[in-house]
């Protein structure tokens, strides 16, 4: 199985956090079902060209918050995600995302009137899109 | 990072060759097992050379080589090599003679692990039959043959010495494919060199650059990337100077009204040490495998060597 997860290789992002994000959030969105076996480890590394050591990372943690098991010999699939945990981990996805455009508009010099700003005029594009423009 | 736990595949422990022409060494080096390490080096940097000294094609004048535990030239290696595949950077003259088939049928003879079904399926998945004198094929095709050659006993440790040299795409894609579950299977180990950044990237979990006999540094691969950066800072009233203490910098460039582009092998600490000293990063984008490369040659003074580097091919 091929999962949908794209590298930015530029992005300051370190490869072994890109990937730990999008897959957690693949989890727990429920794209990825309880007991989905998830690509070997190095057919990963080789799908997202990183090399096994950070996939073997990124497992490793991703088994430790308990999101995925690891069955000897058999490989490792996706464990059962709590309603709690889910709603935990719903809104980091989201939260990660914010941090990153945060540091984006830093880069830039923005204010944090500036960012502010633009942040609501997201958030209108998307949940009012008819909406007038002040 | 070192949250990787391996035995040792291939050490060299302190192993020097002094010729007229050429001095390697003294070198220690330790390749995992159970991951692709990939040698990355101008021409003429020793790369060679070690595969010889591990396959005990030749000695060094000082220093122990150890493959998977057995320390070379200490007597019996019929069954050490059993579990090893090599592929050399140019074929053995004296095989052109040989039809692939014949080849085939030396290392059934020889290699307990010969599965000649797996190398038939080899030679299919790579399209090319072996009915041919090795020495009538196209260079690709001979390399094709080799490669399936190498892996139809199913090596515990493979020695590919510029594996792709003649490929078209196509087979370089398949040959990428075919060692990846050639891995797949745990406990393998594949030693390579390569010219082809592309290739070290897909393959590789560990990389180590040579040059001109010496080990230059040993590095697993996300790291190596992660900590390379191209910078573009800015500032009021900048001067070059004032950019030369950045943690791990190589290489500054003007770059504009107040702004420089620089090179840092220390990409985090830049940051921080840029953030401290008041300075914006504008821009930022990671170096690729031939511009660290580069200036890592360009670090110890081998300026006509890091234009050489600069020349492999992307």
């Amino acid at each position: 199985m091929r999962l949908p997860i794209q590298i930015n290789e530029q992005s300051a992002e370190p490869l072994y956090h890109q990937i730990k994000v999008q897959l957690r959030a693949l989890i727990v969105s429920g794209q990825l079902e309880e007991d989905t076996l998830l690509p070997s480890i190095r057919e990963l590394a080789q799908t997202v060209k990183c090399s096994v050591i950070t996939v073997k990372r990124v497992y490793s943690d991703l088994e430790t918050e308990g999101l995925l098991r690891t069955r000897q010999g058999t490989g490792t699939y996706v464990a059962k995600v709590g309603d709690q945990e889910r709603y935990k981990h719903r809104l980091s996805v989201v939260i990660e995302a914010l941090d990153q455009a945060v540091g984006a508009g830093k880069r830039v010099q923005c204010t944090e009137e500036e960012l502010e700003g633009l942040f609501r005029e997201a958030v209108r594009k998307h949940y009012d899109p008819g909406g007038e423009q002040p | 990072m070192s949250d990787w736990k391996a035995e040792t595949a291939i050490s060299f422990e302190n192993v020097s060759v002094r010729k007229s022409d050429f001095v390697l060494g003294p070198t220690t080096l330790d390749i995992p097992g159970g991951y692709i390490t990939a040698i990355v080096g101008p021409n003429g940097s020793g790369k060679s050379t070690l595969f010889r000294m591990a396959l005990d094609l030749a000695k060094p004048d000082y220093g122990k080589v150890t493959v998977l535990g057995q320390e070379i030239g200490s007597g019996d290696d019929d069954e050490l090599k059993q579990h090893i595949g090599y592929v050399p950077e140019e074929p053995y003259a004296h095989e052109s003679r040989l039809k692939g088939s014949d080849k085939a049928k030396i290392n059934g003879f020889w290699y307990k692990g010969w599965d000649l079904f797996r190398y038939q399926e080899l030679l299919h998945i790579l399209q090319v039959n072996d009915h041919q004198l090795l020495g009538k094929m196209s260079k690709g095709m001979r390399r094709k043959t080799e490669l399936a050659l190498a892996l139809a006993h199913n090596p515990e440790l493979l020695l590919l010495d510029e594996p792709s040299s003649g490929l078209d795409p196509l087979a370089w894609k398949i040959m990428i494919d075919l060692l990846h579950r050639h891995m797949d299977q745990g406990d393998r180990t594949i030693l390579m060199t390569s010219h082809i950044v592309d290739e070290v990237k897909r393959l590789a979990d560990f990389i180590v650059f040579m040059a001109q006999g010496k080990v230059l540094g040993f590095y697993e691969k996300d790291e190596l990337f992660s900590s390379w950066f191209t910078y573009y800072v800015s500032g009021e009233g900048i001067e070059a100077r004032d950019l030369a203490d950045m943690p791990g910098q190589t290489g500054i460039e003007f770059a504009g009204l107040n702004t420089f582009r620089v090179t840092t092998g220390k990409a985090q600490d830049a940051e921080a040490w840029c953030a401290d000293a008041g300075l914006t990063v504008v821009s930022k984008s990671a170096m690729e495998l031939d511009e660290i490369m580069a200036a890592l040659l360009h670090g110890i003074g081998l300026e006509t060597k890091a234009n050489e580097a600069r020349g492999l091919r992307r």
